[in-house]
């Protein structure tokens, strides 16, 4: 069964059934990855999927179900299912199906120059990485995981309020961990990049960037456990953020599960912290002109000079505080429940090198990777203590990596603790938490540090 | 789920450019998500997954591609989008397949499939209700409920045709105590592979009210202090320290390429000798067990390490062909959308001597962890990291101050060496597991353990 005909059957079959609004939302996704190691493609994965969930009114109660098979079994599976968990919801606002924005503003999120580049080239484009990887050292000795991913999304919503939106936007990414071995010592080095411009893929750089990481982290020394000034690297600071985003969110203030709930307009950072949510990024993942509701998105300041300028909503969010929806309602897939989410997120960046910061510290700590931060960060209490790898810096200068650490802070407090901002802006590829998010190098005045 | 003629046509359409191998996977899977939040139940989700994914190898190079598209000319595309990566002319016939009946090794007693969502509601309604009501600073309470029948249909070209039906539930609580600007979780997440009967017979009581309790007793805990300890974790869940500090490092998917701290030390002493290592996916109806495994194998017990000597690894097809050494049963994925590789089912530290009595009253100055959170590891260089979700001071070997925030660090190799008593009180905990195919459930489990010195990360000192 097309689309098309599994809609028009779907909804004939809910309005039989007493549904009064119903949607379907809709997702394909065509995707290639290819692993690649010493000159071997190690894997090679080709996919064509889609699938389709299904919202509506019942009784005044909104009920959700998903399928990825458009047939008739599903028909009836979506309807009896939906309208059966349509009976349970007993939230105090009801979700209601979206009739649509006044106007969409239009993005270009579908590079046709990248849609046209060949499985070959890829694959190409790894063969030559990994032949500078190789080349760069000697203490080189493999690689984790080196992969290319590209792919192609299609979204579109339909509902019986006459809303029919579209949209598809395509990407390709790099990641790669190196190995090197030094004596006994063991270390990686991760770089990973994401972009829509095939031809900003520069196999010499990619090479360097993930070697020059790995060979940073020998020769770790120890060192004294105490509070020291901190340097997130952009891509730490990042991963920091991503992990604290759901602070944002208006789901989570109203459940008290953030502590910014009721700080709307007030001060909660230093005055140079500036966070943007921008959808219309032109290199960003989630770059989309509307969200998993049908609302049009915009960009917006989440934080502007330390104050809280506006928290992310969805439809139902905003209705509990008499406010509009600020675009982001978030459905990991069609299978998941509509949350709240930021699309592409930033802190704004400062003219401040990375350099210049390093040489304004006496002593302190360069964070170059986190782990853990799924299980060592409390969203809840802004509470965290996570492990970490990175340098020790004395009087502006690197003079070692050190072993592996936690550095353990509160995160509200951190936000007033921030001497300076980066230049830096890099985005990080997290996979747990939602949203892609970015920051420049920060600095903290102080985090607690614990050396192995 | 699909005719054999279809999918044997798929197999020999996956060889035509000179594979040595195919293998067919369809997934059916209908899911049901509730959450309640507050009191009221705020989202309740079915859903039906559907989907093929069709595996060629060739030599060392594997390709995978997957699709929902279930017609016969759909599966076809997809078989030729895999061949297509490899070169070269047709080289092997597969053999016919050969259904094989293999029974149920964890019986369901009643699918939640047959169970209407009121059922499923009101047990949720009192696992708040007790949760709740633990304690006047509890606010807020979170319980989520997960039933999800799977059923998968394995083919290959060595003749292999096999079913299987997966049917597992899991209740989660999360209760967040809240004194001022001061908020704590606490959690427990319980699963099996059960069918509703486990939430029917499921002690609420127990863990509504330790999700709670935990959350309480943070609340009025100490920032953990940092430094090297001696560390006593508790049975259970606590076992994911030793999932991070050495179960993914046993996985082929590490070990096959010799990145992992562990590869090519088979007969070697790799942890102390009170250490003995087993991941188990045959006990009876567990979260992580598993009747056959994601590539046809049946499930099987597998002694790692035994009196902390290094006896074998996880080891799925596609590795095994690098590493020379056959399937443990241990190919595993998340769904169609991902190519199997090894992984864990239930994996836990065999029973010692000790008491828990003895442990702690044997210990001067430590932490004693009762629950942990979860955890990560870097199977190249073995660091690993996990959260501690409740944590106490032990002083003169009695169990003191509770405290919070506290992290511990460590490398794998090194920390299997220092641990220096097992318990007697084993016990399994649910979780899952995200890695290369995909996130899955599994066990994690020990008895209480002591490990001479660990690295704890806090905040104390920080004010």
């Amino acid at each position: 069964m097309n689309l098309q005909e599994f809609k028009e059957k779907l909804f004939h079959l809910g309005e039989q059934h007493g549904f009064t609004d119903m949607e379907l939302y809709y997702e394909r996704e065509e995707k290639f990855a290819c692993e690649l190691y010493k000159g071997k493609i190690d894997s090679y994965d080709t996919s064509e999927v889609f699938g389709t969930s299904f919202r509506g009114l019942y009784e005044g109660k909104m009920g959700y179900a998903f399928t990825e098979k458009l047939d008739e079994e599903s028909l009836s599976f979506l309807i009896e299912n939906a309208k059966e968990n349509a009976q349970f919801i007993e939230d105090e606002v009801q979700e209601e199906i979206f009739a649509g924005s006044e106007k969409y503003e239009e993005g270009n999120f579908y590079s046709t120059n990248l849609a046209d580049v060949s499985i070959h080239e890829k694959i190409n484009l790894l063969k030559e990485i990994e032949k500078h990887i190789y080349a760069y050292d000697e203490r080189v000795t493999g690689t984790d995981y080196f992969m290319l991913s590209s792919g192609e999304t299609k979204r579109a919503i339909m509902n019986s309020k006459g809303l029919n939106l579209r949209e598809k936007k395509n990407h390709v990414g790099i990641y790669v961990s190196v190995i090197v071995k030094q004596g006994d010592q063991v270390k990686n080095g991760e770089y990973s990049k994401f972009t829509r411009n095939f031809s900003i893929l520069k196999p010499e750089e990619i090479a360097k960037h993930a070697v020059e990481e790995a060979l940073s982290q020998l020769d770790a020394q120890s060192a004294e456990s105490k509070n020291y000034p901190v340097l997130l690297r952009n891509d730490a600071a990042s991963a920091l953020l991503q992990t604290f985003t759901p602070i944002f969110s208006a789901e989570n203030t109203q459940k008290g599960q953030s502590a910014l709930n009721g700080k709307t307009g007030e001060a909660i950072s230093v005055p140079s912290l500036s966070i943007v949510d921008d959808p219309f990024l032109e290199e960003g993942l989630l770059s989309s002109s509307f969200d998993s509701e049908g609302v049009a998105t915009v960009k917006k300041d989440i934080v502007k000079s330390g104050k809280l300028v506006s928290l992310m909503h969805n439809r139902k969010t905003a209705q509990k505080e008499g406010v509009e929806s600020t675009g982001n309602a978030y459905k990991a897939s069609y299978k998941g429940a509509l949350t709240v989410a930021p699309t592409n997120l930033h802190v704004v960046p400062s003219d401040k090198s990375y350099h210049e910061i390093v040489s304004s510290i006496s002593e302190g700590i360069v964070i170059t990777e986190l782990s853990g931060l799924h299980s060592g960060a409390n969203t809840v209490s802004g509470d965290f203590s996570i492990a970490a790898n990175g340098y020790f810096v004395k009087d502006g200068k690197i003079k070692n990596a050190i072993n592996q650490m936690t550095i353990a802070g509160n995160f509200y407090e951190l936000l007033n603790n921030i001497e300076a901002i980066g230049s830096d802006l890099e985005f990080s590829m997290g996979f747990m938490a939602s949203g892609y998010i970015g920051s420049p190098s920060l600095l903290i005045k102080k985090l607690a540090v614990t050396v192995e | 789920m699909l005719s054999q003629s279809i999918i044997e046509d798929v197999i020999a359409a996956a060889l035509a450019t000179g594979g040595d191998f195919a293998e067919v996977f369809v997934e059916d899977r209908f899911t049901n998500n509730l959450a309640l939040q507050g009191g009221k139940i705020e989202s309740s989700l079915s859903g039906r997954d559907y989907g093929i994914g069709i595996r060629v190898f060739k030599g060392l190079q594997s390709v995978y591609a997957y699709t929902t598209d279930g017609t016969k000319e759909g599966l076809l595309k997809a078989a030729g989008n895999a061949a297509q990566a490899i070169k070269g002319n047709t080289m092997m016939k597969p053999s016919q397949l050969q259904k094989e009946i293999i029974p149920a090794a964890h019986p369901i007693s009643l699918n939640p499939r047959e169970v209407e969502k009121f059922r499923k509601v009101d047990i949720m309604k009192r696992a708040y209700e007790i949760a709740k009501n633990y304690h006047n600073s509890i606010q807020q309470v979170t319980v989520r409920y997960l039933d999800e029948e799977q059923n998968v249909l394995i083919a290959n070209s060595e003749g292999k045709f096999v079913e299987d039906r997966r049917v597992r539930s899991r209740l989660a609580i999360q209760s967040i105590a809240v004194d001022g600007n001061q908020m704590q979780p606490g959690f427990y997440g319980p699963g099996a592979h059960k069918g509703f009967e486990f939430m029917e017979n499921l002690n609420l009581e127990h863990y509504a009210n330790e999700a709670s309790r935990i959350a309480v007793t943070m609340l009025g805990a100490d920032p953990c202090p940092s430094g090297k300890f001696p560390v006593i974790i508790d049975n259970e869940f606590g076992g994911v320290i030793f999932h991070e500090a050495c179960g993914h490092g046993l996985e082929a998917t590490s070990v096959a390429k010799e990145n992992s701290v562990f590869a090519n030390r088979i007969g070697e002493k790799v942890a102390s000798d009170v250490v003995t290592y087993i991941d188990d996916g045959t006990i009876a109806n567990e979260w992580g067990s598993i009747t056959i495994d994601d590539e046809g194998e049946k499930a099987r017990k597998n002694v790692l390490i035994e009196n902390g000597i290094l006896k074998g690894y996880l080891i799925d097809k596609f590795n095994g062909r690098r590493m020379g050494m056959e399937s443990t049963g241990s190919g595993r994925r998340q769904s169609y959308r991902f190519a199997p590789t090894s992984r864990m089912t239930n994996t836990y530290i065999a029973n010692g001597k000790s008491t828990p009595e003895e442990i702690i009253s044997n210990t001067e100055q430590g932490i004693y962890t009762k629950y942990m959170g979860g955890g990560q590891v870097n199977t190249t260089t073995g660091d690993y990291n996990f959260a501690v979700m409740e944590a106490y001071l032990v002083k003169n070997g009695k169990i003191g101050k509770p405290l919070k925030g506290a992290t511990l660090i460590g490398n794998g190799p090194k920390t299997l060496q220092l641990v220096d008593m097992v318990g007697n009180n084993l016990d399994h905990g649910a979780g899952m597991c995200g890695s290369q195919s995909g996130s899955i459930p599994v066990n994690v489990g020990q008895p209480i353990i002591r490990v001479s010195e660990m690295t704890v990360g806090g905040r104390k000192g920080d004010e």
